[in-house]
């Protein structure tokens, strides 16, 4: 293969955007886009709700100054505020250029892109398409790279950068059609695989391949993780697969009821009830939980989200949706049952340390979407902040990787490289006398995270979770995979990814135990205020020696000074 | 103490998955593999065949990826139909089954066969491209981003509803003539391709057009509705169809399609709207092929006649149409009976 001058790795919103922005930066240079879904399958089509600009369709007050004010506020005053500006003031050109190559928008009276309220957010400024705005987002996206000709390596597995001493000259990945090890010799490698928050697996909303990848591969060359502790839960997700049951159910009205019959938010937030704000329904669903008011199944222990009171009509007019996707998933019919319902890990906050260009500390390297942390988000995402920030960062390191890419020689790969990781893979499929299941592995990953890396966070569960995941790491050297086929060996692909998730969630769990304070998504029940005056800073984790380092970093301050996050 | 439900509880059953396997590495051709597991009430198919995988067989291979109904990764025939692994309900195809509590799990058709439940959906993006299934700005590049364009409601909704399409390719498993004919266009390109068109952002309807009038494009269709009656997101693809036919005559008039296409879009156009019921009779009298025979050249006169021909949304269905259409439906399965019988 021809050495490339962008390697693009991931084809969600950031991977398009980046690839659509290089493209137009200079349109000489040969660009790659490597995706192990088809990119229209990426987990950019899950989100519902919409993505956030200050357009002021809608409330006609509304400004930049206020989505910056609302988003740093968000974060618990973790995010850097130059890198939130860019965010907030490239947002409404952002969705204009999207408006203007075709993303379908539901329309306001006068013709204008629906706006509405967001958590989080001082005026509606949500920008949506019905209940499938990621959906339509990513497939205007994709279409659009149809259009100009983009070069897709779909249905490749990306498993390691190539580096030379400090020189990155490009990246190994695994052809999944083919089981062919593939060398893509690159001038620049941009990273925008995803979110890391399926490491809680089934208590987790996200799509089966958001593992982590792309951090994990960084990671293993040296770069540099931020801020990895930061977890966002959602109060409601399905009690057997995680997935997310929207606002909207208790939106219209819905009650959380424990096992004594009890609308327990009464104890929690006496006025807002079950309308309270979005970290504080999880912590008290979970306390339901841990303090055994829950119920107990065979697939864990739930909450009930009641319905049956809204009756027929309405359940069918205003949350068809939800009707439809419990009855699927559960096979439970909210008209005449109630939901089970627990809390699930739904967004990572964390990600590549990057500068506000994409940039990583690694020359010719660059990462953006939910797989980077600029960071924006900070110690809370706000709901609709994570489509914009794929956009407008996907297509700042586009642009940035396309103006840079002469400033790196073009990379050679070694044929022994690509024969040593062909040879590493196959050795998983080695006979030996003790051998570990993928499945189980995962499962007790995703239960000792859920227990000890969770919602509520104290030292003894932490350190608890720290064995467990060492334990579990030891563990993995063993693990077998069975298929031993070339074509399509998602055993494989599943191996692979479990080792992209042990790796991450030791970084997790350690940038958990070091933050002694709570902040944002960290629950900390031993630390349980804010201490601006130790944590106000970033965690940096790097890998040393085989072992995570953890660092700092400061904060970037701007405009707005400390204050308390109260709603 | 626990608290189970005691429904839950009780609302377990055996299941045989018989799996179609295939692995091009080995295997010169196809077979099934039964896998037996118990599975309660509320499973999808998907979650018992990562059990399957986990548990019993680690080599059985499908693809999936959002679980939630969304990506459209998962698509593969349970029991004979297309339809997404992750939203079907093992309990609600245990009726159909042919053996008691056996279902049988197969890949898409119509597409070229990788391993296992996997096919290869190359082709159906490469027709994405051959049919230009993207919006072409009527701005140029360089003004976009300052100002959106300003769009009907009523404009999002005409296509509102095509944009719920996932790609998961259950319709283009199913289509009738795509088996006969894989360079057919496919319904969910029909589809994308009608969402565009009816885009007024879009500049390059014509050239769209042009293309789909095309040998195996929008008139090869035989509106046997199969694709409809499979989409997983409940799409009217049928009205995509009609839609971009409607437009074609409109537009091109007759000058490039042949005279028995026009007189099926003649035909489905009564079966869709259940106008000029006055063409019923003779169908029911003398049989289809005779109807066509013999009414095709008044049919044409009367598109022809049809000078300024009200927008689609404004040709309302009759009373009755459902009982017409599936009298339409019927009539037309009777033809192609007597068809497949004089062949024989
Ligand atoms: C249920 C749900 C609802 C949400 N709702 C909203 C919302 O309303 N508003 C909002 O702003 N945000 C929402 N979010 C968050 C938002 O959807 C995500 O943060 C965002 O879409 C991530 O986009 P991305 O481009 O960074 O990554 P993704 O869309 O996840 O794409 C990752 C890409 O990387 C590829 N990839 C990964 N690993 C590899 C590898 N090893 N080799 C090759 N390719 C690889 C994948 O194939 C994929 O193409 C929601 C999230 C969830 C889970
Ligand atoms: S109606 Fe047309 S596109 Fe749909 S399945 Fe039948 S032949 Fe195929
Ligand atoms: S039209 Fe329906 S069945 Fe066909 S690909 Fe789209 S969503 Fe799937
Ligand atoms: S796994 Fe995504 S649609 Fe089934």
């Amino acid at each position: 293969m021809k050495p490339f001058d962008i390697v693009i790795v991931g084809g969600g919103g950031a991977g398009l955007y980046a690839a659509m922005e290089a493209m137009k930066t200079n349109p000489s240079l040969n660009i790659a886009v490597l995706s192990k879904v088809y990119p229209n399958r990426s987990h950019t089509s899950a989100a519902q709700g919409g993505a956030n600009a200050a357009l002021a369709n809608k409330a006609k007050d509304d400004t930049v100054e206020l989505h910056i004010f609302d988003t740093i506020k968000g974060s618990d005053y973790l995010a850097d505020q130059d890198a939130v500006e860019v965010l907030c003031s490239e947002a409404p050109k952002i969705i204009r250029e999207l408006d203007n190559m075709g993303t379908p928008w539901s329309r306001m009276d006068d013709n204008t892109i629906a706006q509405r309220p967001f958590g989080g957010a001082g005026r509606p400024r949500c920008c949506y398409c019905a209940d499938k705005t990621g959906h339509t987002i990513l497939q205007t996206l994709y279409e659009q790279c149809l259009k100009k000709g983009v070069q897709f390596f779909n249905e490749y597995f990306a498993l390691s950068l190539s580096v030379n001493g400090s020189r990155m000259r490009g990246l190994l990945a695994l052809n999944i059609k083919t089981g062919k090890v593939e060398a893509f010799a690159s001038k620049t490698v941009i990273f925008a695989t995803g979110g890391y928050a399926k490491m809680y697996w089934n208590r987790s909303s996200n799509a089966a391949g958001n593992t982590g990848d792309g951090q994990a591969i960084a990671y293993r060359a040296g770069i540099p993780l931020k801020d990895m502790e930061f977890v966002q839960f959602h109060p409601t997700g399905l009690r057997k697969s995680g997935l997310l049951v929207t606002e909207g159910a208790r939106g219209e009205g819905g009650y959380l009821v424990n096992r004594d019959g009890e609308r327990f938010m009464a104890r929690y937030a006496k006025e807002k009830m079950e309308l309270g704000p979005r970290d504080l329904v999880a912590r008290s669903l979970e306390t339901e939980i841990l303090e055994g008011r829950g119920f107990d199944s065979p697939a864990g222990k739930y909450i009930h989200l009641d319905l049956t009171h809204l009756g027929a009509d309405l359940i069918k007019s205003r949350l068809p949706q939800i009707r439809e996707m419990s009855m699927q998933f559960e096979g439970v019919d909210p008209i005449e049952e109630p939901i089970p319902v627990r809390p699930t890990a739904h967004y990572s906050m964390g990600g590549i340390d990057t500068d506000n260009f994409g940039r990583t500390v690694m020359g010719g390297v660059y990462a953006a979407g939910e797989c980077g942390c600029v960071s924006v988000h900070g110690a809370n995402r706000l709901g609709g902040n994570s489509l914009l920030d794929i956009l407008v960062f996907g297509r700042i390191a586009g642009r940035t990787a396309a103006e840079e890419v002469g400033k790196f020689a073009p990379g050679i790969i070694p044929e022994s490289e690509i024969a040593e990781k062909a040879e590493e893979l196959r050795s998983f499929m080695k006979p030996s006398g003790h051998y570990e299941r993928y499945g189980a592995l995962r499962e007790e990953l995703g239960q000792t995270l859920a227990m000890n890396v969770g919602i509520f966070r104290e030292a003894p569960l932490l350190r608890k979770g720290i064995d467990d995941i060492a334990a579990l790491r030891e563990r993995y050297q063993h693990v077998r995979v069975f298929d031993t086929s070339d074509v399509y060996n998602t055993n494989l692909i599943q191996v692979l990814e479990l080792k992209n998730m042990l790796d991450l969630a030791e970084t997790v769990a350690a940038g958990a135990y070091a933050r002694e304070e709570s902040r944002g998504s960290h629950t900390r029940v031993d630390f349980p205020v804010r201490d601006d005056e130790k944590w106000h800073r970033h965690t940096v984790a790097t890998l040393e020696n085989g072992k995570v380092a953890l660092g700092e970093k400061p904060v970037t301050m701007g405009r707005y000074e400390l204050q308390e996050r109260t709603y | 103490m626990t608290v189970t439900e005691p429904h839950i509880e009780e609302a377990k059953k055996d299941i045989t998955f018989r799996v179609f396997r295939f692995n091009p590495q080995i295997d010169s051709k196809p077979y099934y593999d039964d896998y037996t597991i118990q599975v309660e009430r509320g499973i999808t198919v998907l979650r018992s065949l990562n059990y399957i995988k986990e548990h019993l067989d680690a080599t059985v291979s499908f693809r999936a990826f959002c679980q939630a109904g969304i990506c459209g990764s998962c698509a593969m025939r349970v029991n004979g139909l297309s339809k997404l692994a992750c939203t079907t309900q093992v309990w609600e195809v245990l009726e159909k089954c042919r053996e008691p509590n056996v279902i049988k799990v197969e890949p898409l058709r119509n597409l070229p066969l990788v391993k296992d439940l996997i096919v290869d959906m190359d082709p159906l993006v490469d027709k994405m491209k051959h049919y230009s299934n993207w919006v072409e700005s009527t701005m140029p590049e360089e003004k976009m981003g300052k100002k959106e364009f300003l769009i009907s409601e009523e404009e999002f909704l005409k296509y509102d509803k095509a944009t719920d399409c996932i790609l998961c390719a259950s319709c283009v498993s199913e289509c009738s003539i795509l088996r006969a004919n894989s360079e057919y266009v496919s319904p969910a390109v029909l589809l994308k391709s009608y969402r565009m068109n009816s885009d007024s952002r879009d500049a390059i309807h014509d050239v769209r057009l042009a293309e789909l009038v095309k040998d195996h494009g929008v008139w090869d269709c035989t509106h046997c509705y199969r694709c409809q009656e499979t989409c997983v997101k409940s799409i009217p693809i049928m009205d995509a169809i009609h839609g971009i036919r409607e437009d074609a005559i409109e537009r091109r008039g007759m000058k490039d399609t042949s005279g028995s296409k026009h007189a099926e879009a003649f035909m489905s156009d009564i079966e869709k709207k259940g106008k000029l019921v006055e063409a019923t009779l003779p169908i029911r009298t003398n049989g289809m092929a005779w109807t066509l025979k013999n009414l095709l050249p008044m049919a044409m006169k009367m598109i022809v006649k049809r000078r300024t021909p009200p927008p689609p949304p404004l040709v309302k269905p009759t009373k009755g149409i459902r009982v017409f259409r599936s009298m339409f439906r019927e009539m037309s399965e009777h033809v192609r009976e007597d068809h497949k019988s004089h062949n024989k």
